[in-house]
């Protein structure tokens, strides 16, 4: 059925194709859609659904009634009740869809398992392509979500570009695995759209230890794909799990290195593609990081590198976006990845800028001076001197947990006499980080002499 | 505040070892106090990472059921229990 310049259907793929393996097996295209119809005709009557699912396959089917019925789904950056309470706070016409319960909130359940029994549907509906469809967060240094918006037109054309992309000769079906939360732009992206779009079946699990992670891919049959993470995936590696073949592993929110993917290529017997993007412009890149260091840019976008700030464009995007990335263009639509911007840090896939973590470390009473800083390009968490007389570390940390995102709390925090600051006042990276580095070696080797510390 | 046992004390260590928490005295860690969220703050990455500590030492793998990863990590007193209940 040919999309109109006004909608697009909800799903390119053949009806009797499988596009996902939910709890009771393998599920078809046509079985999916007349379980979506009929789930958006019960749904509560509200402009807005949190998507809390825990259960992928329910998450998908939630979404993809939602949209159907028109409404809007949100996603909020994790499940903790406050982060649910802000954006409830925030989109005030909203119901929880999913498992998780919370005071003064309508909830309803998917239920999946009581639309199984439902007659195979023949339509693929059609949805407006100015529908505005999903709200993904990103929590920020603070953890106060700031909300994103996707048109359908912006997901059906990046899914799309995404097919062209990533799924480039493969005619199998791949069966899909995803590490990674669907409410995360990443797991959205590949884990929800993709399927809708190209030859996937997507499993309903998301299993978190490395041996489940292991298991779960062995019980779906080959070709195989894995959404993951260089954190996730690593400790696959490191927890020495028994060996599958993973035809394609997919990785994003941070950066891996060709070693990691060369030790994964040979030991999953796989394809490591990695994906450069951000929950603004969503997957705009890709490299085969074993072989390949430049990243290939997508068809549908296009980079304009000026002074001091990339922008990505694309026609499917509502505007354009700055990239909080350094990069250097290098031959037709292809660049290199320098950096990210000074002041931007990304801790366990969330983003947060510098200089307001900086802003709330000197905010705190007992603080006269300090910094927070990443102590390497490789480093996982940031860490922080500072200049507190009388105070412990574990006092500044208590102070800095109420205005601060648990990912981007400082550790360690080292109490200094004064920061090395230039005659100007300017505090330069380098110095930060050889005071840091000083007091580090100071402590570990107190460590090693210290009597108490011999009980291992 | 109830005392740690011996082995909730030994896997206090391992956590503060592993996760790099210098600032947190293993002693200091409440037994039935949530590792995650609002009690130490840690977050998935460091669950892996206290994973792969824990079957490091232990020989003990973690599991967890869809979403339960919390139910592991919910306390040094929930851990502790799930690698002796684990460890042969």
């Amino acid at each position: 059925m040919p999309s109109s310049q006004r909608s697009h259907v909800i799903t390119s793929r053949g009806l009797d194709e499988i596009i996902a393996h939910g709890r009771d097996g393998e599920v078809s295209v046509a079985q999916f859609l007349a379980r979506a119809v009929a789930l958006a005709g019960k749904l509560p009557d509200h402009r807005y659904a949190i998507n809390l699912a825990a259960d992928r396959y329910d998450f998908f089917l939630g979404f993809c009634a939602a949209v159907i019925a028109g409404q809007c789904t949100l996603m909020p950056s994790n499940r903790q009740q406050q982060t649910v309470q802000q954006v409830a706070d925030d989109f005030a016409d909203c119901y929880l869809l999913g498992d998780v319960s919370m005071d003064g909130i309508e909830r309803f359940d998917v239920d999946s398992d009581s639309l199984a029994t439902i007659t195979p549907s023949v339509d693929i509906p059609e949805i407006p392509l100015h529908q505005l469809c999903a709200i993904v967060f990103t929590s920020g240094s603070t953890g106060r979500p700031t909300p994103n918006r996707k048109y359908w037109k912006t997901l059906v054309e990046g899914a799309l570009s995404n097919a062209a992309l990533l799924m480039q000769n493969q005619k199998a079906r791949l069966n899909l695995l995803a590490t990674v939360p669907p409410q995360h732009m990443w797991g959205f992206e590949t884990s929800i759209l993709l399927p809708l779009y190209s030859k996937i079946a997507v499993s309903h699990v998301t299993p978190f230890f490395p041996q489940d992670i292991a298991e779960s891919l062995a019980s779906l049959s080959e070709p195989r794909a894995l959404v993951s993470s260089p954190a996730h995936v690593s400790a696959l590696l490191g927890a020495n799990v028994a060996k599958v073949k993973i035809h394609r592993i997919f990785s994003a929110t941070a950066p891996m290195s060709a070693e990691l993917a060369g030790q994964l290529e040979q030991y999953f017997d796989a394809r490591v593609v990695e994906i450069f993007g951000c929950t603004e412009a969503g997957t705009m890149a890709r490299r085969n990081t074993a072989s390949e260091s430049l990243w290939q840019l997508a068809d549908a976008f296009s980079l304009e590198v000026g002074e001091g700030r990339t922008l990505v464009r694309a026609s499917h995007l509502p505007e354009d976006v700055e990239l909080q990335d350094r990069v250097e263009l290098a031959g037709h639509k292809q660049f290199r990845w320098l950096g990210r911007s000074q002041d931007m840090v990304n801790i366990a896939g969330k983003r947060g800028s510098l200089a307001d973590l900086n802003h709330r470390l000197m905010a705190l009473p007992d603080v006269i001076d300090g910094v927070i800083f990443l102590p390497d390009e490789d480093s996982k968490r940031l860490a922080a001197l500072v200049v507190a007389p009388g105070m412990q570390a574990s006092d500044i940390l208590e102070q800095l947990k109420p205005s601060i995102e648990p990912a981007f709390l400082p550790r360690p925090i080292y109490i200094v006499a004064m920061l090395p600051r230039q005659e100007t006042g300017k505090l330069t990276r380098e110095i930060i980080v050889e005071l840091f580095e000083k007091i580090r070696r100071a402590r570990a080797q107190q460590d090693d002499e210290s009597p108490s510390n011999q009980t291992h | 505040m109830q005392p740690q046992s011996e082995f909730e004390h030994e896997v206090a260590e391992l956590i503060v070892e592993s996760l790099n928490l210098e600032d947190i005295n293993a002693t200091d860690i409440q037994p039935e106090e949530p590792l995650f969220d609002d009690g130490l703050g840690l977050d998935s990455i460091d669950a892996l990472e206290l994973a792969l500590a824990v079957t490091q030492k232990y020989a003990v793998q973690l599991r967890a059921e869809d979403a339960n990863v919390k139910e592991v990590f919910s306390s040094l007193r929930s851990l502790s229990a799930y690698i002796a209940e684990n460890t042969s």
